[in-house]
């Protein structure tokens, strides 16, 4: 059991969240304007790609992410035209955009770097990993944030600023007020609108940061559909969190903890298969015990059901 | 004559080949309250949205303090000092009252939020104007007539001189309608001037300086305070008299509802429903008044299996009923108009057909499949009985104007021949000749003897249609009279908790 | 006029979208360096160029139309069922194993591996819908995570339990199904099976029992104003699990037909690579959940596959572009929800519930 529980996990968990962090963080402010964006998966894949191939490109991780930024913004412009502009069914349009983030990804693949499955060059550099100058000799703070990526420390400052734009600025107030009664925020002249592009912009740039702390922190590589449920994982983070950015980030440690836990139990005799479906089955469960308090309320309006 | 703050000359509104407004005139002075009436459809509220900047007017213009505008958008309006109330509030529920009230203009400085100001800063807004509200109470804690006050306040905090009022008091006990109407007394005398849009003309007649009655998008009238009355009032609105209901008393039969002890828990404590017992009788119309929001939704979805009691049982025709689901307690005797039409009674993507087939799908089958002629001659014949405009059966529901939809569900309900029949606000938005059809058709069928529980939030409705009234409060009933005892004072008594003792 | 406008406008959206979509693959196709005209051309000629091919598109449509109308069949109750892709691999899954170990005569075999695919994958996707009727579970996500289980499940079973080790045991892979319990093709040296005569009459049958048929009354009513059938009559939970079970049956059933008739053994990843699930849920959204649309959707989208796979044969582009053209498609189809998404009332919070 100690072997399994250590410092170490809580490293190795602090790097799988930053992903999902991000992401859910994204999904997070898309759901406060009234956008359940399943496209979140497609967004942080499309991520991962770009930010390899602004790294094979520009031979600088920052231009990498830089480009991972700009080339996922567009893309989500793409899902807040449809479901904002053309009112179009926002779950229909993150189907959609998942297929087309998969599909772009594995055509460029071949396109570009004419390869299959997944895209590695030794030439490329990953994200530095940082190893704080006195932190480094603190007993456990040391092994706990010992080689994280900036991302790491990024993620959780970005919860920090949203918690902060959220409860203490104007804007803030009137981001929450555009997703609470829309019909009202617009009669007072909050532009809801630009509030609800603002929200899926945001997400966008915070899926390629999660995409390329994916495709650039812990390995340098891009594989195909590599992001494996971890935008759907969020979204359920965002959920139990109630779009919070303080639950939010309590449910993605919990989804980081049980990814770290995963990757963990591989190296013990178990089929590689079941720990796979850990992080899975763990989610599904926890579905069952924190309910987005929204739903319910919906579901006592109508007595029975969940809607 | 006193120089006009506001002046509305020959605006019209066309949508189409209909016209909403036609050349109306209409005029504001400082520290007036000019009251609208008119029926459902008149163009009370095409007029409002335009002088608030929602709809631009086809043609005509708007002039304030002799300056001619035109207004893009709300926020225009509100920028040149005219602030609306809507019928439906647009608060934020999860907010406090004193963020509702300063949102659109947060106190603070730079991008930093400033609650402690707002809620000083509303503070000093009830003290000027001499309304009272707790400014860092929840805003979905709080009662609709301090929800109104909260709207006002923030009107008044945006700067308005022009208050718009769209029905302000449809969900109002009497006691908050009369704070209101001497709250409105008050402003008007600090120089603040009203237009109030309602069709309750008791109120009109006891706050307004003058009244502008319109009828299908014209002006049929002005009158001046004092030479108006309610008879005149409604004559002006609805262009003939109306013909009075023939109606005999009632020669109740057996029961055919029992409604015994039945109690809902809420979430917060208070209960929903509390030991409500109640009985209706074949042949009986039986009134449930009370303001919106006592449990009257509450009693109607547990009577009809939509939603499930704590405690309590519920007899159809002596039968007990008591948790069945839905489809069986229709089974069992119930037809249903519901209170409101597209979240209960359609489906807006539905065709008409569809939408009218709903529970009597079972019926018209042969192993499994629809008789889809049958169903068709069926809707027809409704859709001509009750002369409900569609292009077709197969017209999408949602094209379907509120009285022709409601028409078609009260169609529906009343084809399913059911000894017990509610009818939840039957003519909430309807004009004046669809009322009288549905109001005649409900009498008709308590001649021939079905047992009907009619709830409205209209006392007149209540009045004009039952054999026994009961007063809704706090998910009790607060009280029964009869009908011949029954006055809009009594009821509203009742209705706001008092007791007749 | 007017009829010909009746006619001709609901065509006009999917017409536009798919001169969009093969704009966008165009752009594709210049960026992989080949000419757009001939690209094309032989994207036809992979999809429809001759007897093998189009057969061969068909057999490839069959597991997608399949599928299509099991997502379609729960889009009109309402039921957002993202699963399709652990409900076909149940479903596949089951038939390769009673294929395997049920003893009997070829036809009866084959006829239950075919019945164990429809109830893998329906009691699969009836555990989501449980899972909603009764703890509040959000079905989109949950048969979305579902997914993962079942592809990761089967994996095992394949990797370790049953694997073939006969062979060349590289792959992780079933046994070989004995010939006698394949489904009969239709015309011999072509790859099209008999499962696609079965999915052409599932799109009929159910086209007819949502048309016709009390039930079909009562799910299109579910999916259009739950309230509003809930308060005529209809019971929620029986008709989701229902919904579920029928919308996961197709799926298994897609599954297993294409066990039976093209692969023969569950290989690891095949069904997934082959992305029959999602093209699926696509084909169900690109024709507004109408079963003989979904029909037609498949088979074009399967044509976008095949045509893709000629296209990589025979030019420098890969047959990704088809898939790009597929999604482009999608989105632009989606702004049609515009309207159907407006009419409900103050549902500014989406869910598990759909279109």
């Amino acid at each position: 059991m100690a072997q399994l529980f250590d410092l170490a996990l809580i490293n190795s968990a602090l790097r799988v969240l930053t992903p999902i962090l991000l992401a859910a963080l994204g999904g997070a402010l898309c759901s406060r304007v009234g956008l359940f964006n399943v496209g979140l998966e497609g967004f942080m894949l499309l991520g991962a790609f770009s930010a390899v191939a602004g790294n094979y490109f520009f031979g600088n991780v920052v231009y990498a992410i830089v480009f991972a930024i700009i080339v996922v913004s567009l893309f989500s412009l793409v899902f807040g035209y449809l479901s904002i502009h053309l009112k179009a069914n926002v779950i229909v349009v993150g189907v959609a955009m998942n297929a087309l983030a998969a599909g772009i990804t594995t055509f460029s693949l071949r396109a570009i770097f004419d390869v299959k499955g997944a895209f590695y060059d030794n030439t490329m550099v990953g994200l530095p990993k940082w190893n704080i100058p006195i932190i480094e000799n603190i007993p456990v703070l040391g092994p706990i944030l010992a080689g994280l990526t900036p991302l790491v420390y990024v993620a959780f400052l970005i919860a920090g600023l949203m918690w902060y734009y959220f409860y203490r600025t104007k804007s803030g107030f009137r981001f929450l007020a555009a997703g609470e009664n829309p019909l009202a925020a617009r009669s007072v002249g909050i532009r809801v609108t630009r509030y609800q592009y603002g929200a899926v912009l945001a997400s966008g740039v915070l899926c390629a940061l999660g995409g390329a702390q994916l495709s650039l922190g812990q390995v340098t590589m891009f594989t195909e559909g590599m992001t494996a449920g971890r935008g759907f994982i969020a979204l359920v983070a965002t959920m139990l969190g109630q779009s919070g950015p303080l639950g939010v980030t309590a449910a993605s440690l919990l989804f980081g903890f049980m990814d770290a836990l995963s990757i963990r139990f591989q190296g013990l005799a178990l089929p590689t298969h079941f720990t796979q479906m850990l992080p899975y089955v763990v989610t599904i469960l926890a579905m069952f015990f924190f309910k987005d308090k929204s739903f319910q309320q919906d579901a006592l309006k109508q007595g029975t059901s969940s809607r | 004559m006193t120089r006009m703050l506001l002046q509305m000359d020959s605006i019209t509104k066309k949508y189409g080949e209909f016209s909403a407004n036609r050349g109306i005139d209409f005029s504001l002075r400082a520290g007036e309250v000019h009251a609208i009436v008119g029926e459902n459809g008149a163009g009370k509220t095409t007029l409002m949205r335009i002088l608030y900047g929602m709809e631009q007017p086809t043609s005509g213009t708007i002039s304030l303090n002799g300056k001619a505008v035109s207004f893009a958008s709300p926020l225009d309006a509100i920028q040149h000092g005219i602030g609306m109330v809507h019928q439906h509030f647009m608060l934020f529920p999860t907010f406090t009252v004193a963020e509702n009230i300063v949102i659109g203009h947060e106190p603070g400085s730079g991008v930093r939020f400033d609650r402690k100001q707002a809620v000083s800063i509303v503070e000093e807004l009830c003290e000027t104007y001499g309304m009272k509200v707790d400014p860092e109470a929840v805003v979905s804690s709080t009662a609709p007539g301090v929800q109104q006050r909260v709207e006002i306040l923030k009107v008044l905090y945006q700067g308005a001189e022009i208050i718009i009022l769209d029905e302000p008091t449809g969900v109002l006990t009497p006691l908050e309608v009369k704070e209101l109407l001497e709250a409105i007394k008050q402003l008007s005398k600090q120089g603040k001037s009203f237009i109030l849009i309602s069709h309750k003309l008791n109120e009109v007649l006891e706050v307004a300086d003058r009244i502008t009655v319109l009828r299908d998008g014209e002006v049929t009238g002005v009158v001046n305070k004092g030479e108006a009355d309610a008879a005149l009032l409604s004559r002006l609105m609805v262009g003939r008299e109306l013909a009075d209901l023939d109606r005999r008393p009632a020669q109740p039969g057996e029961s055919v509802l029992e409604v015994s002890e039945v109690t809902i828990r809420g979430s917060k404590g208070k209960p929903v429903l509390d030991n409500v017992s109640l009985n209706v009788r074949a042949g009986e119309i039986v009134g449930v008044a009370g303001i919106s929001g006592n449990g009257q939704s509450e009693l109607l979805q547990v009577i009809s299996g939509l939603a499930s009691s704590d405690s309590g049982s519920i007899k159809l025709s002596g039968k007990d009923v008591t948790g069945m689901s839905t489809r069986s307690i229709r089974e069992h005797g119930l037809a249903h108009i519901p209170e409101d039409r597209y979240v209960w009674g359609a489906n807006r993507t539905a065709t008409v057909a569809d939408t009218g087939l709903m529970g009597h799908q079972r019926r018209l089958q042969r192993s499994g499949m629809l008789k889809l002629k049958e169903i068709r001659s069926l809707v027809s014949g409704w859709v001509q009985k009750f002369s409900i405009k569609t292009g077709s059966l197969d017209t999408s529901t949602q094209y379907l104007s509120g009285g022709n939809l409601q028409k078609l569900i009260v169609a529906r309900e009343l084809e399913q021949g059911t000894p017990f029949l509610i009818a939840a606000e039957p003519t909430r938005g309807v004009d004046i000749g669809a009322m009288e059809t549905i109001h005649g058709e409900l009498l008709k069928r308590r001649e021939e003897g079905t047992g009907i529980l009619l709830v409205s939030s209209e006392l007149t409705e209540i009045i004009k249609l039952s054999d026994r009234i009961l007063v809704m409060y706090e998910g009790r009933i607060a009280g029964e009279l009869s009908v011949n005892e029954a006055t809009e004072e009594k009821l509203g008594l009742l209705m706001a908790g008092g007791t007749l003792q | 006029m007017n009829k010909w406008t009746k006619w001709t406008l609901p065509l006009l959206q999917p017409i536009g979208a798919i001169i969009v979509g093969l704009l966008a693959g165009a752009i594709g196709i210049l960026i992989a360096g080949g000419s757009i005209l001939e690209t094309y051309a032989e994207m036809w000629k992979g999809a429809f160029g001759g007897m093998y091919f189009f057969t061969n598109t068909l057999s490839r449509a069959t597991p997608i139309i399949l599928i299509g109308l099991g997502a379609a069949f729960a889009f009109r109750a309402g039921f957002f069922n993202l699963g399709a892709e652990g409900q076909m691999v149940f479903g596949a899954l089951a038939a390769a194993l009673v294929g395997l170990y049920l003893p009997g005569p070829g036809w009866f075999v084959c006829i239950a591996a075919l019945l164990a695919g429809v109830i893998a994958g329906g009691l699969w996707s009836v555990m989501a819908g449980y899972f909603d009727a009764r703890f509040r579970v959000n079905l989109l996500i949950s048969t979305l995570l579902l997914n993962y289980v079942a592809v990761l499940f089967a994996g095992y079973l394949v990797a370790y339990p049953l694997r073939d080790r006969s062979g060349s045991a590289a792959m992780a892979q079933s046994p070989m199904l004995d010939n006698s319990v394949w489904l009969p093709k239709l015309i011999s040296g072509m790859p099209l099976h008999i499962g696609f005569v079965l999915a052409v009459l599932a799109a009929l049958i159910i086209f007819v029992l949502l048309k016709r048929s009390v039930i079909g009354y009562e799910i299109r009513m579910l999916g259009g104003n739950p309230l509003f059938a809930l308060y005529g009559g209809v019971k929620r939970g029986p008709m989701m699990i229902g919904a579920m079970f029928a919308s996961g049956g197709l799926a298994g059933l897609g599954g297993a037909v294409e066990i039976l008739g093209s692969q023969y053994r569950y290989i690891d990843g095949a069904l997934s690579t082959a992305n029959y699930a999602w093209t699926g849920i696509m084909a169900a959204l690109l024709a507004g959940s109408h079963p003989i649309g979904t029909l037609i959707a498949a088979i074009f989208l399967a044509a976008l596959q095949t045509g893709g796979m000629g296209v990589e044969r025979n030019t420098e582009v890969p047959l990704e572009v088809g898939a790009i053209i597929q999604a482009v498609l999608i989105l632009f189809i989606s702004a049609r929800f515009t309207y159907s998404f407006l009419k409900r009332r103050k549902e500014n919070k989406s869910d598990g519930t759909a279109v």
